[in-house]
Order: structure tokens, then C-alpha cells, then sequence
């Protein structure tokens, strides 16, 4: 039972803790398309 | 003047010859060996008798014709140009290369790998890298100015920041001992503020695009002007400066629509669904994202990622039936694409949320632990890991599975801590 309450306790700490960064800082979350460092023309259709 | 050991070897590599074959009856082996380490100069009947066998003359009289050649065709290296241009030119200039001792041949062969790059032949630039990199220890600065910069370029389409890095950090030195046209310049500088960004270095990543984007306004480069906003806009989205980053993206969508680049326009679209994605903003997404998907002019792979992108935020926003109708979408595209393996992170995507919809718990546990995050982890995609540790561990608490749950928080906090170096 311990070890269970140790384990919640835990866990709980480590969500608020993950929760309080993503509140604080620029976290990036998300997939950015940065242009490509070659350039070309491309087919008009692409398939 | 050319380093002519060095032309020799190339040549005889070129025509798979070995060097017991050209110096056959003309000079011994060892001496061969010599001339094409330069490690010692021959005399010219030798050297004619060498290039007589290569079948190569040393009249110079087509010197200006070839140089004037090569620069046209490097400077199609670097502009929007046809794929097919691109190699009738090539061709071109190959065959005067084959016949004509050339001081052009270095450079030339040097921007073979930046050619087979363009071409999507990664292959084949890795081994002219590895090939031209016997004879680097001959290179005068200009040669090594573009031996570095196309070897970042292969790290950058590889997805070797760091490396590209370096590369790219030792053609900038070379720079202050060249001469070369401004544009040259800023497209190293447009590749550096590019890998800054992919390194999420926001700052350098700004400023470099900056100084790119300075030059390209002057020649009214436009295509290169957008792809530097695009730059700056998701740098300025990085630090939460929401109106800079719209600001630049709406300049790129302007400069894209005058060029009518349709890959740009949708590259900028994509990027501004990611902005109000992450604004929380979902309706404003969703239509940047579906602009992006609806226009059947664009790259699959980049229609792929949009729908992937949506369906995330039709997720988000609990709308079920919407998610439901993307997915379906997405594996309808995925199917025409020849080699998945290629993609393989938008299928995983689709599948995640899929098993999450019909509520098939184990077959989703298994796909995001066993394969999705390994996958990410692999690629040092830590912005997904993010995303789908959080979202794995989300669903264990949901379950009451609070020590799995804590495990999942746990990989998404180490992999924060990676993205923010703390």
C-alpha cells in the first residue's frame, strides 16, 4: 500500500511538474516545414 | 594552374583504367603514383603521353567556352530550375571535360555533388564525396569553400544537422579569403539559418536568415525572400512572437503567390496551421491545414503531413467524427506512395490515432511503445516524443495505470529537457 501511495505520489508530482513547464516555456510541440536548403523547380503534378 | 596529378587521377578513375594500364610503356607505376599525389611534376611530353592514352587533348584553346559553360551551370545549381535543363547542361559540359584538359575540372567535378543532390541521388553524391575527398588535401580555398558547403548540404538533406553544421561553419571561414557574389554568400547563409533552425537555435536561426534575406531583397530574389520569411516565421513562432511570425508568413504567402509557387504557398499554409495549432486556435488551423491538403498540385508528402497535422487538432478539439473522416483521408494518400518506409512517421501517426478512436487499446499501447517512440527516439524527433509519450501516458491514467502513466511523463520530460538543453 506504501509503495502504492510512494508510486501515486510520484507520478502526480512528475504530471504537475510536466504540466508547469509547458505552462512556463516555449515549448515546441508541433511539426515546422523549414524550407529546403537545395531549391528546385517541381513537377506541377506530382502524381 | 590546374593540378594536373590530380586531373590525371580523375580521369583515369572516371575511365577505369588502372594505373598499371596509363603508365604502361610511358612511366613506371611508382612514378604514376608520384605525378598523382603530387609529389613530384612531370615533364610535358610525359604529361602528353599520359593524356594522350586518357584521350584527353591539352590544347586550351576551349578554356573561356568551358568556364563560361560551368558558371551558367552552377548558377542553375542554385536557382528554381527545370531537372531536365539542369542535366542536358550537365551533359553538355561532361563531354568537353572528357576531351579537354581544363582548369575547370576540379570545380566542376566538386559541384556533382551539389548536382546529385538536386537530383535526389544521395547515393551518388556520397560516393563523388568520397572520391573527391583522395585528392582534398589539393584544394585552394575556393574548392574547399564549395567541398564544405555541399557536404553540409549532404548532411542537411540526410537530416545531419550537427554535421551540416560544422560543414557549413568551415565554408564560412573560408569566406573573408574568396571573392564571390553576394548571392553565393547569402545562400550559405540561407543553408546555415535553415540548420540553426532545424537545431532549434532560434536566435542564430533569425539572424542568419536576416543577413540571407538583406541580400536576396536587393536582387529581388523572391522565391529565396519567401523561404527566408518562412525561416523567420517559425523562428519568431518558436519564441512566442505570434505577430512577427504571421507578419513574415503572410510576406512569404505574398512572394509565393507573385512567383505562383505553389510548394511555397502550401509550405507557408502548413506552417501557419502549426501557429494557431499552437495558439490553440484550432478553427484557424484547420482551414490553413485543409488549404493545404485541397490543392492537388502539391507534393503528397506534404498534403500527408497536413493531414496528419489535422488530425491532430480535430482530436484535440474532440471532434471524433472529423478525426475519423482525416484518417481515412490520410491512408487513402499514404497508399499511393511507392515507398512508405520513406514516410513511415505519418502512418504511425494515422494508426496512433485510429486505434485511439475505435478504442483498441492494446493494438495502440504496442504501436506507440514498441515502434512510434523507438522510431522518434531514433530520429531525435523530440517534439514528437513529447506529443505521443504525453498522449500514451494521458490514455494509461485514463485506465488507472498510474505507474505506467508516470513512466510515459517521464520519457516526455526527458525528452522536453532535450529540446530545451536544460
Amino acid at each position: 500500500m506504501k509503495r502504492f501511495i510512494a508510486g501515486l505520489s510520484l507520478g502526480a508530482l512528475l504530471v504537475t511538474g510536466f504540466a508547469f513547464a509547458q505552462q512556463n516555456d516555449p515549448v515546441d510541440l508541433s511539426m515546422d516545414r523549414e524550407p529546403s536548403v537545395l531549391s528546385i523547380k517541381q513537377p506541377t503534378v506530382f502524381f | 594552374m590546374i593540378e594536373l596529378g590530380s586531373y590525371i587521377k580523375l580521369q583515369r578513375t572516371k575511365q577505369e583504367m588502372t594505373q598499371g594500364e596509363l603508365a604502361h610503356g610511358i612511366v613506371s607505376l611508382s612514378y604514376l603514383s608520384k605525378i598523382e599525389n603530387l609529389k613530384t611534376e612531370a615533364s610535358p611530353e610525359i604529361i602528353q603521353a599520359l593524356c594522350t592514352r586518357l584521350g584527353i587533348q591539352i590544347d586550351n584553346s576551349l578554356e573561356s567556352t568551358i568556364q563560361e559553360k560551368c558558371k551558367e551551370w552552377y548558377g542553375m545549381l542554385f536557382e528554381v530550375n527545370d531537372k531536365e535543363e539542369i542535366t542536358s547542361k550537365f551533359k553538355e559540359i561532361q563531354s568537353l571535360m572528357d576531351s579537354n584538359l581544363t582548369e575547370s575540372l576540379l570545380l566542376f567535378e566538386i559541384h556533382k555533388i551539389r548536382y546529385y543532390l538536386i537530383l535526389g541521388e544521395f547515393d551518388k553524391a556520397l560516393n563523388k564525396i568520397n572520391e573527391l575527398n583522395e585528392i582534398s588535401g589539393t584544394f585552394d580555398n575556393l574548392h574547399l569553400y564549395y567541398w564544405y558547403k555541399f557536404r553540409g548540404n549532404y548532411n542537411s538533406v540526410t537530416a545531419e544537422y550537427n554535421p551540416a553544421m560544422h560543414m557549413y561553419r568551415l565554408a564560412e571561414d573560408k569566406l573573408n579569403r574568396i571573392e564571390l557574389e553576394g548571392q553565393e554568400i547569402a545562400d550559405t547563409e540561407y543553408a546555415i539559418s535553415v540548420t540553426h533552425s532545424k537545431l532549434r537555435n532560434t536566435l542564430e536561426a533569425i539572424d542568419y536568415a536576416k543577413k540571407a534575406l538583406d541580400t536576396f531583397m536587393k536582387h529581388y530574389n523572391f522565391v529565396r525572400c519567401a523561404q527566408c520569411h518562412n525561416i523567420l516565421g517559425i523562428s519568431y513562432r518558436r519564441i512566442k512572437m505570434y505577430d512577427k511570425a504571421i507578419k513574415n508568413f503572410n510576406l512569404a504567402l505574398h512572394l509565393g503567390k507573385l512567383n505562383n509557387n505553389k510548394q511555397l504557398i502550401q509550405l507557408t499554409n502548413q506552417n501557419l496551421g502549426h501557429l494557431y495549432s499552437t495558439k490553440g486556435e484550432a478553427k484557424e488551423a484547420i482551414k490553413y491545414f485543409q488549404e493545404v491538403i485541397n490543392d492537388e498540385e502539391v507534393h503528397l508528402v506534404e498534403r500527408v503531413a497536413a493531414v496528419a497535422s489535422l488530425v491532430r487538432e480535430y482530436y484535440n478539439v474532440y471532434n471524433f467524427e472529423e478525426t475519423k473522416k482525416a484518417i481515412k483521408y490520410g491512408f487513402e494518400l499514404l497508399d499511393q506512395f511507392k515507398n512508405i518506409q520513406q514516410y513511415k512517421i505519418f502512418d504511425y501517426v494515422l494508426h496512433t490515432y485510429d486505434y485511439l478512436l475505435r478504442e483498441e487499446h492494446t493494438k495502440f499501447e504496442n504501436l506507440v511503445i514498441k515502434e512510434f517512440i523507438p522510431f522518434l527516439e531514433k530520429n531525435k524527433d523530440f517534439a514528437n516524443v513529447i506529443i505521443y509519450a504525453d498522449l500514451l501516458a494521458k490514455h494509461f491514467e485514463k485506465q488507472y495505470k498510474y505507474k505506467d502513466a508516470t513512466k510515459y511523463y517521464k520519457v516526455a520530460n526527458f525528452a522536453y529537457e532535450q529540446i530545451t538543453n536544460i
